[in-house]
């Protein structure tokens, strides 16, 4: 089967998206690290072409609806095994019905896009409120995630409005990528390890945090079932006040 | 006493405010901090209850001295007081590492009802001003306090409340010498003119002001006094009709306080506290009334079975219903079937005719909805009209192991549609 490949990029997916999108017999998509090779796999170098990118976009937008946009966008960002696919699926059903897609909601092609899209919205809404920031010693905030999906792009936006002329960073230490805020310019750059020198302050106050954290607790409510249910275990490394 | 022992003596006394929400509100401007339309949950508690803002309130002192109220006069609990300074720099510090949404702030009443109202004005008025603070600031309105200092609050406050906690006047005169209910609801209605002339004003002109964006809450004590629920839901109810109140919260009476005036209950009723806001669900997004769902025959909650289903099985004559026929409105009466739900069957019968195997995928649950409904004239549940037996059969499916598992549901944060979701019967 012919399986092309991309280099992890949103574009790049797209361009690999549209060539696929050009054949009529079954082909996948599969980003180049970790692609496997079948017996009769026969591997295309998709590349990263905007013209491409450009059409896959449109005809989700044009043919579908910027719902469709939407959901393939983020299904892509979901990282889950088997979202290329998924979205192949599901743009090659776009093309042959346009817009009434969307409302095929029992369909499986449909359905897995509108799942993969509602986890990434879900944790991306989550993170909203996950984000733990620490002050350094020069005021700049730093935060550390390590989300499933890649929300990260998802949730610049949000800060910019929340944090106004302070100047943070929030740091996926899964993906080894960071969203940087300085001087009200923001900036996706690698990042491995920081150092950091925390504010004189910052320990008092994360004190204050996990006192107060804890007090509002009603023990004679006490139910870490329901607890676990809101606040996985997984996420709890970086939350201030689970550490 | 140092900020540390303050904090955790005036979160304390706070935390059995039920209000959670930072809902409603999509403030935003210069300086620092945002409201969110939906609400945004930071953390949730060992409790399971979520936490989204900095719930605490201004002093624990009091001059009342109601019984149900752990900061009453004659309780011998250490007592603190926080500045406005205080008040403000800590959230300010929360806020800014995403701990929180805003402030919650609330106060037993030092001196006079006015002289605190002052204190807490000040403190929120210092977030807004010297910290250009735009987050989300939910205030408690002290009755009795100045009408004109209760004009103020909706001014600085994104959500104004007052708490009724009691659901009668007469429980008010045994439990809250001091509160009637004149002097609780004077507040409340007053605030209710004034955010619906806001928003009134701000039709024709723009840039007027906001006054508390997200309107207006209050909150209810359950069992700690003997009304029933069908009192407690036609409270509501007119509360929503008449006072435009965005949510009424039920708080699940907690013995901790000893009186002779309160019933010595062992443990707080959790799973009515859990039944009286699947109703208030059902009253605020599913088109149902309280008479409806509850009669003077029938006053009180199923706690077996939650009250959209108890509903269904009392008007089996309206079922089961056609999903791929059946109106909106008709279909968000089936149990099993939530505001999400109904909306993605409306939406995919468009594209095609509906099979009963679909309808899981839709969301649908199932276990509970099989016996309500029929897609192309096929029924799986048992028989359709005897509601004995599907009892029987939802009992099954709910006790696999002989347990009631009812409390896994969270209070949600927001209360839009969002809100619905979450709260899905």
């Amino acid at each position: 089967m012919r399986t092309y490949l991309y280099d992890g990029s949103f574009e790049s997916f797209l361009t690999a998206l549209s060539l696929a999108l050009e054949r009529t017999e079954e082909c996948a998509i599969a980003r180049e690290a970790g692609a496997e090779a079948g017996l009769f796999t026969e591997f295309i170098n998709a590349g990263s072409d905007p013209s491409r990118a450009a059409a896959a976009r449109a005809l989700f937008e044009g043919r579908g609806s910027p719902e469709s946009w939407h959901h393939a966008r983020y299904a892509f960002l979901s990282e889950s095994p088997g979202a290329e696919d998924a979205v192949l699926a599901y743009a090659r059903l776009i093309k042959e019905k346009g817009r009434a897609a969307d409302d095929m909601l029992a369909d499986d092609r449909v359905k897995s896009v509108h799942a993969l899209s509602a986890a990434v919205g879900g944790e991306a809404h989550m993170f909203k409120g996950f984000v733990r920031f620490t002050e350094l010693a020069d005021k700049a905030l730093y935060a550390r995630i390590e989300p499933d999906h890649n929300i990260l792009p998802l949730l610049t936006g949000h800060f910019r409005a929340r944090l106004g002329e302070l100047n943070w960073v929030i740091h996926d230490a899964r993906r080894n990528s960071a969203a940087l805020y300085f001087g009200g310019r923001l900036v996706y750059a690698p990042l491995e390890a920081a150092r950091l020198t925390p504010d004189a302050k910052e320990e008092e106050v994360r004190a204050l945090w996990r006192h107060f954290f804890k007090t509002a607790a009603i023990k004679e409510r006490v139910n870490p079932k329901l607890q676990r249910q809101n606040v996985p275990l997984k996420y709890r490394k970086n939350l201030t006040e689970f550490g | 006493m140092d900020l540390q022992e303050k904090l955790e003596i005036l979160a304390d006394s706070a935390k059995y405010d039920a209000s959670c929400a930072s809902s409603g509100s999509n403030r935003a401007g210069r300086g620092t901090g945002a409201a969110h339309q939906s609400g945004v949950c930071h953390s949730w508690t060992a409790d399971g209850r979520c936490v989204s803002l900095l719930k605490i309130l201004m002093t624990n002192e009091c001059v009342y001295d109601c019984a149900y109220c752990v900061n009453r006069r004659t309780s011998d609990s250490r007592k603190a007081i926080l500045t406005p300074d205080e008040i403000a720099g800590l959230t300010f510090e929360f806020y800014k590492r995403n701990y929180i949404e805003g402030l919650f702030l609330s106060s037993g009443i030092v001196v006079s009802p006015d002289h605190t109202m002052e204190l807490m004005l000040a403190a929120v008025r210092k977030l807004r001003e010297n910290y250009h603070f735009n987050g989300y600031v939910h205030m408690k309105v002290i009755p009795g306090a100045d009408q004109a200092l209760i004009d103020q609050a909706g001014l600085w406050a994104d959500r104004v409340s007052v708490n009724i906690e009691l659901p009668s006047d007469k429980s008010l005169q045994l439990l809250a010498p001091g509160k009637t209910k004149e002097t609780v609801l004077r507040p409340m209605h007053r605030l209710a003119q004034r955010i619906a002339a806001h928003k009134d004003e701000r039709r024709s002109i723009k840039s007027s002001p906001a006054y508390a964006p997200a309107g207006q809450s209050t909150q209810l004590i359950i069992g700690a006094t003997p009304e029933t629920d069908r009192e407690i839901i036609k409270l509501s109810e007119a509360l929503y009709a008449k006072m435009a109140l965005k949510r009424v919260y039920y708080s699940a009476f907690v013995p901790i306080m000893k009186d002779s005036r309160l019933p010595a209950l062992r443990e707080p009723p959790l799973l009515r506290e859990h039944r009286l806001y699947q109703a208030d669900w059902l009253l605020r997004f599913y088109g149902f009334t309280a008479d409806e769902l509850l009669d003077e025959k029938h006053p009180g909650l199923d706690l077996n079975f939650d009250p959209k289903t108890v509903w269904a099985l009392n008007n089996l004559d309206k079922f089961p219903l056609e999903v791929n026929k059946a109106s909106y409105e008709e279909i968000l009466r089936v149990p099993g079937i939530g505001v999400t739900s109904a909306q993605r069957i409306l939406r995919a019968r468009r594209a095609g005719a509906l099979k009963l195997d679909d309808l899981k995928k839709l969301g649908v649950v199932m276990k509970r909805a099989v016996y309500f409904v029929t897609a192309g004239g096929k029924y799986g549940g048992v028989q359709k009209d005897s509601g004995d037996a599907i009892k029987v059969k939802l009992l099954e499916h709910k006790n696999p192991n002989g347990q009631l598992d009812l409390f896994g549901q969270a209070q949600p944060v927001s209360e839009g549609l969002e809100g619905a979701v979450t709260g899905q019967l």
